[in-house]
């Protein structure tokens, strides 16, 4: 990407002027919904909504054309059907025009005739100089410019992760996942067909994007994986890329004649090339979720030494399973952090000290459980620390402890409180605001710890961003 | 480019597969270390080649028509005397008759033990040139134990790749036997690679199995497919 495509697309995810080509009045549409959507995501630019026909949409004054809006919009959201959205893209490169999101399916997809338009539809962008995102997507956001482009009317927290889907479904299920683990978003593409915005292309307007610390990536499947892997791995050497790849089933080529052919079925393929070039995977919209959540909130781990803490047993061993295979490594516990525990405990402790570091009953006592953590931070085997508690109607949650101690350690801690989701949404909000993630099941806790520790081991570059 | 002349000769031969012998032809220009082997059209003649190779020997079935040798029941270890390998021609040819009548036979040394171990490459459609690092010989299959990098890679990656696998205390030395020499396998590992960026026309290539000494590797079987 050129200075001058990174500058088209700041203008797209900043636009100071909006037109909304397809704008219709009835709520089953996608053009209404458009436009709901930028009303509904308090958008404070200008909007005009293009309709032949119709005077007035939710409001707004409507224009019979885009030739009749009195300004150059910056972007154009075009919900026409695919051959009048190719005719409104030439209008929009005439009037100069740089960016549009275009929604219309009926492309490549379909056949011939498809093929065909999209062609054309790339011939135009050339001629004009213009950016398209989609055919076929759901839309961008930034919320940062309170700018909800999709036609998806949604309230989001705004935050510093930015999404790029190839899938609209799955694209939301990861925002109302984020929603629920209260992440905040900073930006979301759905790149659609990749007519001619590519992910690789998203993904590098977000590594010089300032908003965005953490950038995650839903993919199904490219042509050129060559250039995105490359440029991926580029990009996380300056912020955390984490990618959630589906297409597991390691269906093998039938038709190859060699071993090596037979042997490398394509999700394989990925994942050895994807960890070749450092970027982090995650196997599931939760995975990549919990693995932005972390990166989003806490700063990266001086090493890789991970402590646990609970006084129950199960959650950390569902964890460390979680971690298996990943060469975590989960260190003992040095002798003075014994000796430190067993003053704060007692001598004669009914469990043995090791980590992950078991208090039993004994650790749930508001005035204990904070000295307990600050040992346990304290330990200069650990780089950071999970710890696990059940949220319980007659017992606190120790979530002012976990602040204090977090506020006196320069480590990450990341916590599991298990729990619904609606269950601690106090704690979560106060625990998070202090940069520390609360995740309601184990898995999640682990998936978090272990994207901290796989950017910690990339090295300086990385820790002078965070 | 002496490649580039090999594998024009298969192409005027309308074929996209190289035998044994061109496959290791075509390694050996670009300084990959391959047991060579000697073609040879008869019995006498393949008697006379493993006196001269020196017992005891391999004998393999040599012929465009046929990629697996194995299958075919055209592949003969070990063969310690002249009559084992009179034997051993005789069957091949029983063996292959009905691929190929006129096949003949590789005569090549039996290779003291060592680590088997794979090195291919594929031309994936999404990821361009692809190399492929995995126990080789008989557990190839079996275990599947193989993992893969972009090409090219350099010595830093190759060694992570030998160290990915699950099999790799075999190679570390076990048991008494020794570690093998690492430092070659790289050397072979990243020549390749480099041979998969450069050459465009290989659409895969496996090299088993390639036998990793105490001292040295070497190629000790090839196939090439070209696009």
């Amino acid at each position: 990407m050129t200075e001058d495509d990174i500058e088209v697309m700041q203008k797209i995810f900043n636009p100071g002027s909006v037109a909304v080509i397809g704008a219709t009045a009835s709520s089953d549409r996608i053009g209404y919904n458009l436009l709901d959507s930028l009303i509904y995501g308090g958008y404070k630019g200008k909007i005009y909504p293009v309709h032949p026909k119709l005077k007035e949409i939710l409001g707004l004054p409507v224009y019979p054309s885009i030739l009749d809006i009195p300004e150059r919009v910056d972007l154009a959201l075009i919900a026409l059907n695919q051959r009048d959205t190719v005719d409104v893209l030439e209008h929009c490169g005439k009037l100069g025009i740089k960016g549009a999101v275009i929604v219309a399916g009926g492309f490549r997809e379909t056949g011939d005739e498809g093929r065909a338009l999209e062609k054309r539809l790339v011939e135009i962008t050339k001629k004009y100089g213009l950016k398209v995102v989609g055919p076929n997507t759901l839309g961008i956001m930034n919320l940062e410019a309170g700018l909800n482009a999709t036609f998806y009317p949604v309230s989001l927290k705004k935050g510093n992760v930015s999404l790029i889907s190839q899938s609209g479904g799955i694209g939301f299920s990861i925002i109302q996942k984020c929603s629920d683990e209260g992440v905040g978003l900073n930006k979301f593409v759905g790149v659609g067909n990749r007519t001619v915005l590519e992910i690789s292309d998203c993904l590098e307007f977000l590594a010089g994007d300032s908003g965005t610390k953490v950038i995650g990536v839903f993919l199904e499947g490219v042509e050129n994986a060559r250039r995105l892997v490359q440029v991926a791995g580029k990009v996380a050497h300056r912020k955390p890329v984490v990618i959630y790849k589906v297409g597991q089933s390691n269906e093998i080529n039938e038709a190859t004649l060699t071993h090596t052919g037979s042997m490398a079925g394509p999700y394989k393929l990925f994942r050895d090339i994807f960890n070749q070039y450092g970027v982090l995977l995650a196997g599931s919209v939760p995975e990549l979720v919990a693995s932005c959540k972390a990166l989003s909130l806490c700063r990266l781990p001086a090493g890789g030494g991970l402590g646990l803490f609970t006084y129950t047993a199960g959650p950390t061993i569902v964890a460390l399973d979680r971690l298996a295979g990943r060469k975590i490594s989960i260190p003992g516990l040095a002798p003075g952090t014994v000796r430190r525990i067993k003053a704060i405990l007692g001598e004669n402790l009914p469990v043995v000290l090791k980590n992950p570091i078991d208090t039993g009953g004994l650790g749930t006592r508001p005035g204990t459980y904070g000295l307990l953590v600050d040992a346990a931070l304290a330990d200069h085997n650990f780089d950071l620390l999970v710890t696990f508690c059940c949220p319980h109607k007659n017992w606190p949650n120790p979530t002012r402890e976990l602040i204090a101690a977090h506020q006196k350690s320069h480590k990450p801690v990341l916590t599991c409180y298990i729990s619904t989701v609606k269950g601690v949404e106090e704690d979560r909000e106060a625990l998070q605001q202090a940069g520390i993630p609360l995740y309601c099941s184990p898995d999640e806790a682990a998936w978090g710890a272990a994207a901290l520790i796989h950017y910690s081991r990339r090295g300086g570059a990385l820790h002078g961003n965070a | 480019m002496e490649t580039r002349r090999i594998i024009e000769n298969v192409r005027k031969s309308g074929r996209t597969f190289l035998t044994e012998v061109e496959s290791k032809e075509l390694l050996a220009v670009r300084g990959i270390p391959v047991l060579s082997c000697r073609v040879a059209r008869d019995e006498e003649e393949t008697v006379r080649m493993a006196h001269e190779c020196g017992f005891p020997v391999v004998l393999k079935v040599n012929s465009p028509y046929i990629i697996h040798k194995s299958e075919h029941k055209g592949v003969f270890l070990n063969l310690g005397g002249e009559q084992s390998v009179r034997e051993a021609f005789r069957s091949i040819r029983r063996n292959c008759a009905a691929v190929d009548p006129e096949a003949s036979v590789t005569v090549q040394p039996m290779i003291k033990k060592g680590v088997e171990v794979l090195i291919g490459v594929i031309a994936d459609r999404q990821f361009g040139p692809v190399v492929a690092f995995g126990l080789g010989g008989v557990f190839t299959e079996v275990l599947k134990d193989v993992v893969f990098r972009m090409a090219p890679v350099s010595t830093e990656e190759a060694e992570k790749m030998v160290y990915q696998i699950r099999g790799n205390r075999l190679l570390r030395g076990y048991r008494g036997y020794p570690a093998v020499d690492t430092l070659s396998l790289l050397k072979i590992i990243t020549g390749i690679s480099q041979l998969a960026v450069e050459v465009e026309d290989i659409e895969e290539m496996d090299l088993n199995p390639v036998v990793v000494f105490p001292r040295g590797a070497m190629v000790l079987d090839a196939r090439i497919k070209l696009c």
